[in-house]
């Protein structure tokens, strides 16, 4: 849970983050390529949560299960939620969207992975 | 006195800056409700008190969410008591758990004032305020 994929679902979300930050200051909606991008890391939030249910099922240690699947749950359904939410949005409200969202994930991130270590609350 | 047509996209609580505020509102709706039933339904006799309020916020949040993001005459009002509770909630909240750290065990989103999220659930009724008085109908 806590090797080099999860920390390139972070990166890769981050690095979206900035971009949508681009966007919202230069004042545009994003772009077709953008929810490529955003397909992009939903697919990789997707493997991550498959991976980490694997790895719940195989624990060797105590995993709160519901909390950690929880958490998952939430990590895959934020960006299509979102990407739902603006669908019709042109301005650059949109690109504020996926800003916050984008922030969320690497968040959501570093939770899945307190919760499998058993460390905060 | 000359009231907007209701369903003017720049006068909904949802459009412009409003679907970023719907949208930090979902994530505490979610947030909170989920780590509610999940305190609810593991460890309830830990913490009673903790832990109803935690479902009240949760609801709260719920309400208020879904109330700015539907923004019609009726839903404005809605929303407008929920984050009024929500304001009343954090910050009754937050002076208990300063004064009295056994009762509220750091487990609620509005124990000391929100800290663990940022001071996030501090600000966010103050903003749902301003919008919707920014919004409200029958301005010029």
């Amino acid at each position: 849970m806590t090797g080099p994929y999860a920390t390139a679902v972070i990166v890769v979300s981050l690095l979206l983050c900035v971009g949508a930050l681009v966007l919202l200051v230069a004042d545009k909606s994003p772009s077709t390529g953008a929810w490529i991008l955003l397909g992009v890391l939903e697919l990789m939030i997707v493997v991550f949560a498959v991976g980490g249910v694997v790895q719940l099922v195989g624990a060797d240690h105590d995993v709160p299960a519901w909390e950690f699947v929880g958490y998952l749950a939430g990590l895959v359904a934020i960006v299509p939620a979102a990407a739902w939410w603006v669908r019709d949005e042109r301005s650059r409200a949109a690109a504020a969207v996926l800003v916050v969202v984008l922030l969320v994930v690497p968040f959501l991130v570093l939770r899945v992975q307190q919760v499998w270590a058993g460390t905060g609350g | 006195m000359a009231e907007t047509e209701p369903g003017l996209p720049q006068r909904s609580t949802a459009a412009g800056f409003g679907r970023v505020l719907v949208v930090v509102y979902a994530i505490f709706a979610v947030a909170a409700t989920a780590r509610s039933v999940l305190q609810i339904a593991t460890r309830f006799d830990e913490a009673p008190l903790a832990y109803a309020l935690s479902a009240v916020a949760a609801v709260v949040y719920v309400v208020a969410t879904v109330a700015l993001a539907r923004g019609d005459r009726t839903s404005r009002r809605v929303a407008v008591v929920a984050i009024s509770v929500e304001l009343v909630g954090v910050l009754t909240v937050g002076a208990l758990s300063l004064l009295d750290l056994t009762a509220f065990p750091a487990a609620s989103v509005w124990s000391g004032f929100g800290s663990g999220y940022g001071f996030v659930p501090l600000v966010l009724p103050f903003v749902g305020l301003w919008w919707l008085w920014r919004t409200r109908p029958g301005e010029r």
